[in-house]
C-alpha cells in the first residue's frame, strides 16, 4: 500500500489512472499541473510520483527538477505521449520513462518495480 | 703651257718695227711686202695680247687651286664633325633615291639593323625588313607624293643582341626646282619611351583587372608575369614571398622565370614573337606551366623567420623600403645561404605593403642577361608592386570572405534542412500527442469496463472491439512517429583514445581561453571497445568541463588512458580546488550543482551513460589539491 501522486493535465486520463491504481490497492493523489503537484507533495509526502511532461504552467521536467531538488527520496516515473524526451538528458534523472498507452500493464509493472527498489534502498 | 709668253720688251720691239715699217712705206719696200709685214706684226700683236690674257688667266687658276685645297680640307673636317654629330645623335640615317635604293647609310643604322655588308645600292625594304614596301603606308612613298613622312614602328634585334623599338621618319630632300630627288630616312630608338608607355599601360591594365577580384594564386602568377614580361619590366626572374602572420615567417610562394639559360633564350625568343596584352595573359594563365619548375619548387622551400631580420628579404619587410643589392657576395645584408638559393649577385627586393603593413617581398633579378638594375627600373617596379600589394590584400580578404560565405551557406542549408525536419517532426509529434491522449483515455476506460461482468454478452464483445481498435490506432501512431524507439546506446567498435582526442580538439579554444595546459598520455595498444561514441563523447565533455571549471585561474590538466586487465581506465586529473566531503557524496545526484549556472545533470547523465555501457565512475578528490575522475569501461 503506497501513496502515489499522479500529475496529469487531462481530466479524463487523471480519472483513469486514479481508478486503475486504486484497483491495484494504492492510495492516489492527483494534481493537474506542476504547481499543484509541488503543493501536493508538501502536503501528502507520496511514495511515488507519476509525471506527465506536456503540461500548462510548468512542464513535467521542470517540476521533476524542483521535486528532486527538495526531496530526492521520492522516485519519479515519467509518463508521456512523447517518446523523444527519452533522449533529453534531463529526463534521465527520472527513475523510469514510459510512453503512454491505453494498455496500463507497463505502467502498473513499473510502479511495482520502482516501489520495490525504493523499499530495498531504504 | 709650252709657249713662252711675250715680254713687254718684245711688245716694244714690235712697235719699233711697226714704226720703221710705216716710215719706210713708199720708200724701198714693195707695198705688198710691207702690208704682209704689217699683217704679221698685227698678228704678233694680237698673239701677244692673247698671251697676256692667258698668263693672267693662268695665275688666277693657280690661286683657285690652292683655295679649293683649303676648302676641301675644311669640308673634310666639317664632314668629320658632322659624322661625329650624327653618331652622337644616336639616330640612324639613310639616304635613298626615288627608286628606294640606298645611296648612303650611317654606322648607327648598320649597327641597329644588324647589317654585315654595305647597304649601298640595295632596296630599302631589304634592310628595314618592313612590310609596307610598295604600299601607300611606306613613309618614302608618302613623302614622294608631297605629303608628310609617316612613322613606322617596329621591334628589331641589334648586332649587340639588344631588343629595340625603332621609328622611321622620312624627310624629302629637294633640289632648287623644288623637286624631290632623294629621301632621308631618319631612324630613332624609341625603346625606352615605348617601354615606359607599356609600363604605364600595364599599370593601367593591372589596375583595371584587379578592380575586379581575382583568385589569389592567379593574381600572384599575374604579378610575377608582369615583372618578368620582356616588354614591360623585363626582369629575367621574379620570386614572391608572403608573410605568414601566425608563424611569423616569410614563406616562398611562387617564382617565375627560366630555370636555366637555355630556357631563358627560348623564352626570350618566344616573348619577342608574341606581344600579349595583360588581359590575354590572365585569360591564358596556366598554373601548371610554371608550377613544377625547379626554381618554383626551390622557392616554396624557402622560409625565413621574421623574428630576427637576418635575411635581406626579411629586412626589406621590416624597413618597408626597396633594397637593391649590387654585389651579394660583398653585401653584409645578404647571407651566403640566400645568395646560393637565389644564385645571383645583383637583385632587387621590393616589399609588398598593404595599408602600411608589410605582407611580403618580391625579389627580381637579371640572372641570365646580367643587365644592371637601374634606379629608374626600381622606381617603376616599386610603383607596380605597391598596386600589386593592394590587389593581394584584396584577394586575400576576398578569399577569407568567400570561405566564410561558403561556411555560412552550408550552415544555412543545414539549418533549413534540420528546420524542415524539425517542422515535420513537431507537426507529426503534435498530432500524435493530441490523438494519443484521448486514445489512452478511451482504451483505458474500455479496459476498466471489460473487467465487469455483463448480463448481455454482446456488451463484452463490443467493449473488446473498442479495445482492439484503440490498440490498432496506437500501433499506427507508433509507426508514424518513432514512439517505440529505444533510447539505448548504439554501440560500435570505437577507439576510446580517438574519442578523447576529438573531445579535446573540440575544447581546444576553451582550454586556451582558461589557460589550461593539457597533458595527454595514451598507452599504446588500447583495444577498440563497443560503445556509443556520441554518448561517450558527451561524458568526456561533461567531465573535462567540470575539471576546467574547478581551475578558474588555469592550471595543469592530465588525461591518461590505459588498459588494465579486461577494462580501459580513463583518468581525468585536474589541479583544481577539489571537493568538500559533502559535495563528493552528491555529485551523481540529478539537479545537484555547486555551480551558479549549472543544471546539475552533467555527472548524473555521465554516470547513466557509463552504467549503460557496463562501466563505473569513481571520483577521488582532495581539497585544494584537485580531483581525479576515473572512468572504467569493460573491454568486452
Amino acid at each position: 500500500m503506497a501513496t502515489i501522486l499522479v500529475v496529469e493535465d487531462d481530466k479524463n486520463q487523471r480519472l483513469l489512472y486514479e481508478q486503475e491504481l486504486k484497483l491495484e490497492g494504492h492510495e492516489v493523489v492527483t494534481a493537474s499541473d506542476g504547481k499543484d503537484a509541488l503543493e501536493k507533495i508538501q502536503e501528502q509526502l507520496p511514495d511515488l510520483t507519476i509525471m506527465d511532461i506536456n503540461m500548462p504552467k510548468m512542464d513535467g521536467i521542470e517540476t521533476m527538477g524542483k521535486i528532486l531538488g527538495k526531496n530526492k527520496e521520492i522516485p519519479v516515473i515519467i509518463n508521456t505521449a512523447y517518446s523523444n524526451y527519452k533522449d533529453n538528458f534531463m529526463s534521465w534523472a527520472a527513475d523510469a520513462y514510459i510512453v503512454k498507452s491505453s494498455d496500463l500493464i507497463e505502467l502498473k509493472s513499473t510502479v511495482k518495480e520502482v516501489l520495490a527498489k525504493k523499499a530495498k534502498d531504504s | 703651257m709650252k709657249k713662252k709668253p711675250l715680254s713687254s720688251n718684245q711688245a716694244g720691239t714690235l712697235n719699233k718695227i711697226k714704226k720703221l715699217l710705216s716710215k719706210s712705206r713708199g720708200k724701198m719696200l714693195d707695198d705688198k711686202l710691207l702690208e704682209s709685214l704689217e699683217g704679221m706684226c698685227a698678228d704678233l700683236g694680237s698673239q701677244l695680247k692673247k698671251g697676256e690674257v692667258e698668263t693672267k688667266n693662268l695665275s688666277v687658276k693657280k690661286e683657285e687651286k690652292e683655295e679649293s685645297k683649303i676648302l676641301e680640307k675644311q669640308i673634310q673636317e666639317e664632314r668629320e664633325i658632322f659624322d661625329n654629330v650624327i653618331e652622337v645623335m644616336g639616330a640612324g640615317l639613310c639616304l635613298i633615291d626615288k627608286k628606294s635604293k640606298v645611296i648612303w647609310a650611317n654606322d648607327t643604322l648598320k649597327e641597329w639593323l644588324n647589317l654585315s655588308e654595305s647597304p649601298v645600292g640595295v632596296h630599302c625594304s631589304d634592310i628595314y625588313h618592313c612590310n609596307v614596301v610598295g604600299t601607300d603606308k611606306c613613309p618614302a612613298e608618302i613623302v614622294l607624293k608631297g605629303k608628310k613622312g609617316r612613322i613606322v614602328q617596329s621591334w628589331v634585334r641589334t648586332k649587340a643582341r639588344k631588343r629595340m623599338c625603332i621609328q622611321h621618319i622620312a624627310i624629302p630632300i629637294t633640289d632648287k626646282n623644288n623637286e624631290t630627288n632623294n629621301i632621308l630616312l631618319l631612324t630613332v630608338d624609341v625603346t625606352e619611351s615605348e617601354k615606359m608607355v607599356h609600363r604605364l599601360l600595364l599599370l593601367q591594365q593591372f589596375g583595371e583587372i584587379t578592380q575586379g577580384t581575382l583568385h589569389l594564386d592567379k593574381l600572384l602568377h599575374l604579378i610575377l608575369t608582369c615583372i618578368t614580361a620582356d616588354y614591360s619590366f623585363g626582369f629575367n626572374r621574379a620570386t614572391l614571398f608572403l608573410i605568414n602572420k601566425e608563424l611569423n615567417v616569410l614563406n616562398g610562394k611562387l617564382a617565375i622565370g627560366p630555370s636555366s639559360s637555355e630556357e631563358a633564350t627560348r623564352i626570350l625568343k618566344e616573348m619577342s614573337d608574341s606581344h600579349n596584352s595583360l588581359i590575354d595573359i590572365v585569360d591564358k594563365l596556366e598554373y601548371s606551366h610554371n608550377i613544377d619548375t625547379p626554381l618554383n619548387t626551390m622557392t616554396k622551400l624557402l622560409v625565413y623567420s621574421l623574428v630576427d631580420a637576418k635575411e635581406v628579404v626579411t629586412l626589406c619587410t621590416k624597413e618597408k623600403k626597396p633594397i637593391v643589392v649590387k654585389d651579394a657576395a660583398k653585401d653584409p645584408r645578404v647571407t651566403d645561404d640566400f645568395r646560393k638559393a637565389m644564385g645571383v649577385n645583383e637583385f632587387v627586393c621590393v616589399p609588398l605593403i598593404a595599408k602600411n603593413e608589410p605582407i611580403g617581398v618580391i625579389v627580381a633579378d637579371n640572372v641570365f642577361t646580367a643587365e644592371p638594375i637601374s634606379d629608374e627600373r626600381v622606381n617603376t617596379l616599386t610603383m607596380f608592386v605597391n598596386q600589386a600589394s593592394l590587389a593581394i590584400e584584396n584577394a586575400e580578404t576576398y578569399k577569407n570572405l568567400e570561405d566564410k560565405i561558403n561556411q555560412l551557406t552550408e550552415t544555412q542549408q543545414r539549418l533549413i534542412r534540420s528546420e524542415k525536419l524539425a517542422a515535420i517532426g513537431s507537426m507529426s509529434s503534435y498530432v500524435a500527442h493530441e490523438i494519443r491522449n484521448p486514445l489512452v483515455t478511451i482504451g483505458g476506460f474500455a479496459k476498466t469496463l471489460s473487467r465487469f461482468t455483463f448480463t448481455d454478452s454482446k456488451i463484452k464483445v463490443n467493449i473488446d472491439i473498442i479495445i482492439e481498435e484503440v490498440k490498432r490506432l496506437e500501433k499506427i501512431l507508433n509507426n508514424i512517429t518513432d514512439f517505440g524507439k529505444p533510447s539505448k546506446p548504439e554501440k560500435i567498435d570505437t577507439q576510446i583514445c580517438e574519442v578523447m582526442e576529438n573531445t579535446c580538439m573540440l575544447m581546444e579554444n576553451y582550454f586556451q581561453e582558461k589557460h589550461i595546459t593539457l597533458q595527454k598520455r595514451y598507452e599504446t595498444g588500447i583495444p577498440e571497445v563497443p560503445v556509443d561514441p556520441i554518448q561517450i563523447k558527451q561524458v568526456f565533455l561533461n567531465i573535462l568541463m567540470n575539471a576546467v571549471e574547478a581551475m578558474p585561474d588555469g592550471g595543469k590538466l592530465d588525461v591518461n588512458i590505459e588498459s588494465v586487465n579486461e577494462s580501459i581506465k580513463i583518468y581525468i586529473i585536474d589541479a583544481g580546488k577539489g571537493m568538500q566531503h559533502g559535495v563528493l557524496q552528491n555529485i551523481y545526484d540529478p539537479f545537484f550543482t555547486t555551480k551558479p549556472s549549472g543544471t546539475g545533470v552533467g555527472l548524473s547523465v555521465s554516470l547513466k551513460i557509463i552504467e549503460d555501457h557496463g562501466g563505473t565512475i569513481d571520483a577521488i578528490s582532495e581539497q585544494e589539491k584537485g580531483t581525479t575522475m576515473l572512468l572504467t569501461l569493460p573491454i568486452k
